[in-house]
């Protein structure tokens, strides 16, 4: 009895033992990964640094409007260190997923595959979303004041309708970018822009016939000489 | 870069032949043209005659550049600097593309240089009524060595020039401490040796290029210290080729170039004193009453549309300070409206600092601009409507005033 109890105890220690000592090389992988995934990270993020510090990407984001239209939503970094920050987690989510793949867990066996797979399509998704932001920010604005400058009511609400189409285009690119639906989201953006326009279409012609006339005789107004503008300025 | 080499740089090597073969000059006439081949040829024979009787013991030679013509102008004008050169010298400026106004009046310095003129008169070819006369004015203070850059000064009505009197010429003084009645009078006088080193000043890619040459030779002029004429020259008349664009396009096109210009002279501007005068020659120019009353109604209800419609992009470039002076107007009526000159200033040199620090895309920034200035310039007519003509002067000080006023506060917030 007390034999067996006492085998019973050092065989499942040993077993422990041998299985931690069988693990031992792969957790030590697996932290090596996690390092070396931080450095290389580290690095490439500091070399990205420099060549876009070279290349002004700064002040060309500064001259594009792109580093005001960030400072708008919180965002208090310069364009390079956004751009380091993305390239130091993109290398080092390549180490974890390689030490994921060290640690020989079953059910993270087929995550990697899944994630890399995705990955530059999440990428490229991101970016359209980015550029579609932007641009819609952009165009939005340019649009309102230049209704105001045309002397026309509504330009909020027009500005509005403009930056919603530009997301909602970017916002399908995206999905259809990530396989998510495709048929739906180009039928769902189909009937979603189809009905804007003509739902504009209808409002101006007769809803805003008054905008529509005023809109048109202000221009013609000024290729009269007439308004505001028509005394010296210079 | 020296004379010789913006010359090289801005023309082609046939017009520095056409140059070395006119010869040395004393005077030089710099024209640039754009889209007038209806008139061209006749505005060039009159200002050759003009020329001759104006500097009639002097040689002469009239330069011409094209600023970027759509129509027959630069063939018509190379034709007619390929005639007879009686009475004067002639030569076309063929200035390297790309073709604007600036590099026009930037090729025409140069070639002025090139050709070791004492003196050069630049004119724009848009003016009427350019006689021997106004070229004697303009000339004369640079070749009795009395000034290095003369400028025009026009009579003018209350509501002529209100972009100018309102904003450019005041923002002017008082940044660079000298009060002129124009920036961009469409002529100047400008002494030989001076160019040089304006040159170098203006021949890189500035950003106030390509519409702002005459205001960033104003500019220049004064920021670098030269000696300043004033010279009264009547009424300003032109004869425009094409019709002006829209109002915020000439915003963009005038304010702008400012803009750009106080960023080139970061390092001068904080430290000049502001609003010291200029030496004037004639009787001050004479004030006239508007033959038509402008429309303020306009002005007005631009400017309420902007308060109510564009205060999200305002917010982005003025300051909580500034806006809050801005509300109450918006519900004032037409004739009670006002825009204060101080309010005017300090919403001027907030642009002035967004535009520097780049807070919405330039274009953006300055086209938002617009209701405001028409605010400013409804507040402007209908202040001088009470005022006697006699003191209209008076009412231009203090917009002077009120910039000069201003300048700590913008020098403060600029970094």
């Amino acid at each position: 009895m007390r034999h067996q109890w006492a085998d019973i105890l050092i065989t499942s220690f040993r077993d422990v033992v041998d299985r931690l000592v069988a693990f031992a090389p792969r957790l030590l992988a697996v932290l090596t990964l996690v390092l070396a995934g931080w450095v290389v990270a580290a690095v490439a993020r500091r070399l990205a640094l420099r060549i876009l510090r070279v290349a002004d990407i700064d002040g060309r984001c500064a001259r594009w409007g792109i580093t005001a239209a960030l400072g708008h939503t919180g965002t208090r970094r310069q364009p390079s260190a956004l751009v380091g920050q993305l390239v130091f987690w993109l290398i080092f989510l390549v180490g974890l997923l390689m030490a994921i793949e060290a640690l020989g867990v079953p059910a993270a066996g087929d995550l990697v595959p899944v994630v890399m797979r995705l990955l530059p399509n999440v990428l490229v998704a991101v970016f359209v979303m980015v550029v579609g932001w932007l641009l819609a920010n952009f165009l939005a604005q340019a649009l309102l004041i230049f209704i105001v400058n045309a002397r026309l009511s509504g330009g909020p609400i027009l500005a509005a309708v403009v930056r919603w189409m530009i997301l909602l285009f970017a916002a399908s690119v995206a999905l259809t970018q990530l396989g998510i639906a495709r048929e739906m989201i180009l039928l769902a953006f189909g009937i979603a822009f189809g009905g804007t326009v003509l739902a504009l279409a209808l409002a101006f012609g007769l809803g805003g016939r008054h905008l529509a006339r005023s809109a048109l005789e202000s221009w013609l107004g000024k290729r009269a000489g007439r308004g505001p503008a028509d005394i010296s300025h210079l | 870069m020296n004379g010789a080499a913006a010359a090289t740089d801005l023309l082609s090597e046939a017009s520095l032949t056409a140059l070395a073969t006119a010869g040395p000059v004393d005077v030089v006439a710099g024209v640039h043209v754009a889209n007038q081949a209806g008139r061209v040829v006749e505005w060039l024979d009159a200002l050759a005659r003009s020329l001759a009787e104006g500097a009639p013991s002097r040689r002469a030679a009239v330069l011409v550049a094209d600023a970027g013509s759509r129509d027959a102008t630069p063939d018509l004008a190379r034709g007619w600097c390929d005639s007879a050169a009686a009475p004067a010298e002639r030569a076309w400026l063929d200035v390297i593309a790309p073709r604007h106004r600036a590099r026009a009046i930037l090729g025409l310095l140069a070639a002025a240089q090139h050709m070791g003129a004492r003196a050069m008169v630049l004119l724009d070819a848009d003016l009427a009524g350019v006689d021997d006369g106004r070229l004697s004015a303009l000339l004369e203070p640079v070749l009795q060595g009395e000034a290095d850059y003369v400028s025009p000064a026009y009579s003018r009505t209350i509501a002529e020039g209100t972009l100018t009197t309102n904003l450019l010429a005041p923002l002017t003084g008082a940044l660079y401490g000298g009060r002129l009645q124009q920036v961009m009078g469409g002529c100047a006088g400008l002494a030989g040796a001076a160019i040089g080193s304006w040159l170098k000043d203006g021949t890189g890619a500035g950003e106030w290029q390509p519409h702002g040459a005459e205001l960033w030779l104003t500019t220049t002029a004064l920021a670098t210290g030269a000696r300043i004429a004033e010279v009264a020259l009547g009424r300003k008349l032109v004869a425009p080729a094409e019709p002006p664009p829209d109002l915020a396009s000439i915003l963009v096109r005038t304010v702008g170039p400012l803009f750009a210009l106080m960023e080139q002279y970061g390092a001068v501007w904080p430290e000049r004193a502001p609003g010291a005068t200029v030496a004037r020659r004639g009787d001050p120019p004479e004030i006239q009453v508007d033959a038509r009353a402008p429309a303020v109604e306009q002005m007005v209800h631009a400017f309420d549309l902007g308060l109510k419609d564009l205060l999200p992009v305002w917010e982005q470039i003025m300051p909580e300070e500034t806006l809050v002076r801005l509300y109450p107007l918006g519900l004032l009526a037409t004739d009670e409206f006002g825009l204060p000159a101080r309010l005017w200033a300090r919403i001027v040199s907030d642009f002035a600092v967004a535009y520097h620090e780049r807070l919405l895309p330039r274009d953006h920034l300055l086209r938002a601009l617009t209701p405001l200035y028409l605010g400013r310039v409804a507040a402007f007519i209908l202040e001088t409507r009470a005022t006697p003509l006699g003191r209209i002067p008076q009412a231009l000080e203090a917009i002077d005033r009120a910039f000069e006023t201003e300048k700590h506060h913008l020098v403060a917030r600029w970094r």
